[in-house]
C-alpha cells in the first residue's frame, strides 16, 4: 500500500516545478513560440539549401546591395541627345566653350572641304530636325506629364500588390504565432485536467483508505464484542454457579446459627447506643 | 558553356541578381586610364574570341539601355541618339555615292 502511494505520488511531484501558474505567464508562452518559430525555420533551411539561398539573395542585405537599381531619370544630355559627359571631358583642358567650339570647328571643317557633303538628303534632314524639334518643344511636356502619370500608376500598382502580399504572410505569421501561442495553452489545458484526474485519483484513494479503515475496525470491534461478551457470559455463569454452589452448602442449622448471631450483634449494637 | 547561359564568373550567391550590364569577371585597368606605354600590354591581354567581343557590345548596349531607356523617367534623348547614330552609320556606308554629289572641285 505504501509503494503504491509513493508511485502515485511522483508525478504530481514531477509536475509541481512547473506548476500551473508558472506557465500561465505569456511571456514564457510566447518566448517559446518565437523559440519554436525560428528553430522550425532553422530546419526548413537545413533541409531545403535551394529555397533558403533564394530567401536570403532576396532578405539578407549584403544582397540587397549588389542588386541594381532602376534609375530615376536619365543620363544627363545637352542639345537633346549629346551625354553630358562629353562636354564635361573638355572642361579640365579647354574650358566650358570648348566642347562647343570643337563641334562648330569640326562641322566647318568638313563641310567647308566638302567631306560632309550637303546633297539633297541634308535639307531633307534638316527639316525633319526642324520638325522634330517642333514636335518635342511642343508636344513633349504633354507627353510626359502622361507617361509620368502612367509609370506613377504602375508603380503604384506593384507597389501595392506587393506590400498587400506582405501583409498577407504577415498576418499568417500572426495568426500562426496565435495559433501556436493557443495550442501552448491546450498544453495548460491538459495539464490541468491531468492534474484533476491526479486529484481525482487521490481522493478515491483516500476515500478507499477511509473504507478499509472503517471497515478493518468494525471487524476489530466485532472481536472485541465478541470476546467481551464470551467473558461477560463466563463470568456470569460463574458467579451464579459459585452462588448457587454456596447457597447450597448452606445448612438450616447454619443458617439459624448465623441469625443468632445477627440478633446478638444487633442487641449489641442497641445496648451501645 | 552553352547557349544563352550566364558567364562562367557569375555566382548568384556572391553577385546577386545578375545585370547583364556588368562584367563578372576580375576588372582590368579601365581603358581611360591607361599609359600610352601600357597601351601594347593592355591590348594583348583583351580576350579577342568572337563570344568576348560579343559580350561586350552586349554589356555596352545594356549599360547604355539602362542608363538612358530604362530608367522611370526617361526622355527623349535615347531616341535621338539612336537617330544620330543610325544617320552617321548609313551616311558613312552610302559615303561612295554621297562624294558624287559634291559641288566644288577645288576646295
Amino acid at each position: 500500500m505504501l509503494t503504491s502511494e509513493v508511485n502515485r505520488r511522483k508525478p504530481n511531484e514531477k509536475n509541481g516545478s512547473t506548476g500551473l501558474f508558472n506557465q500561465l505567464s505569456r511571456r514564457t508562452v510566447n518566448r517559446s513560440a518565437d523559440k519554436m518559430l525560428s528553430r522550425l525555420a532553422l530546419r526548413n533551411a537545413q533541409a531545403l539549401p535551394a529555397i533558403a539561398h533564394g530567401a536570403q539573395a532576396l532578405s539578407s542585405s549584403s544582397e540587397a546591395s549588389n542588386r541594381p537599381v532602376r534609375a530615376e531619370f536619365g543620363g544627363k544630355v545637352r542639345l537633346g541627345f549629346i551625354p553630358d559627359e562629353w562636354f564635361t571631358y573638355f572642361y579640365p583642358k579647354t574650358g566650358v566653350t570648348g566642347p562647343y567650339a570643337f563641334g562648330l570647328g569640326l562641322t566647318t571643317y568638313l563641310v567647308s572641304k566638302e567631306i560632309y557633303v550637303m546633297e539633297h538628303e541634308y535639307y531633307t534632314g534638316l527639316s525633319i530636325l526642324l520638325m522634330c524639334i517642333y514636335g518635342v518643344k511642343k508636344f513633349g511636356p504633354a507627353v510626359a506629364a502622361y507617361a509620368d502619370k502612367l509609370i506613377d500608376e504602375q508603380i503604384t500598382d506593384l507597389n501595392e500588390s506587393k506590400n498587400s502580399e506582405i501583409e498577407y504572410y504577415e498576418s499568417s505569421i500572426k495568426d500562426e504565432k496565435h495559433s501556436q501561442w493557443q495550442a501552448e495553452g491546450q498544453t495548460l489545458l491538459m495539464e490541468a485536467k491531468k492534474q484533476n484526474i491526479a486529484m481525482q485519483l487521490e481522493a478515491a484513494y483516500r476515500e478507499r483508505l477511509a473504507h478499509v479503515y472503517s471497515e478493518v475496525k468494525k471487524r476489530l470491534d466485532y472481536q472485541v464484542q465478541i470476546q467481551a461478551i464470551e467473558r461477560r457470559i463466563s463470568q456470569k455463569h460463574m458467579s451464579e454457579w459459585i452462588i448457587s454452589n454456596v447457597l447450597k452448602s448452606i445448612t438450616p442449622e447454619q443458617e439459624k446459627a448465623t441469625l443468632q448471631q445477627c440478633i446478638v450483634d444487633l442487641q449489641g449494637l442497641a445496648a451501645r447506643t | 558553356m552553352g547557349f544563352g547561359d550566364y558567364p562562367a564568373e557569375y555566382n548568384r550567391s556572391i553577385h546577386g541578381p545578375y545585370d547583364p550590364a556588368r562584367y563578372y569577371g576580375k576588372p582590368d585597368t579601365p581603358f581611360g586610364q591607361v599609359k600610352l606605354n601600357e597601351l601594347i600590354p593592355w591590348l594583348s591581354r583583351r580576350n579577342k574570341s568572337p563570344r568576348a567581343m560579343v559580350a561586350a557590345v552586349s554589356r555596352a548596349w545594356w549599360r547604355w539601355q539602362h542608363k538612358y531607356l530604362h530608367v522611370k523617367r526617361g526622355g527623349i534623348a535615347p531616341f535621338f541618339q539612336i537617330t544620330t547614330v543610325a544617320m552617321i552609320w548609313f551616311y558613312t556606308i552610302n559615303y561612295g555615292k554621297f562624294k558624287n554629289h559634291r559641288n566644288y572641285k577645288y576646295h
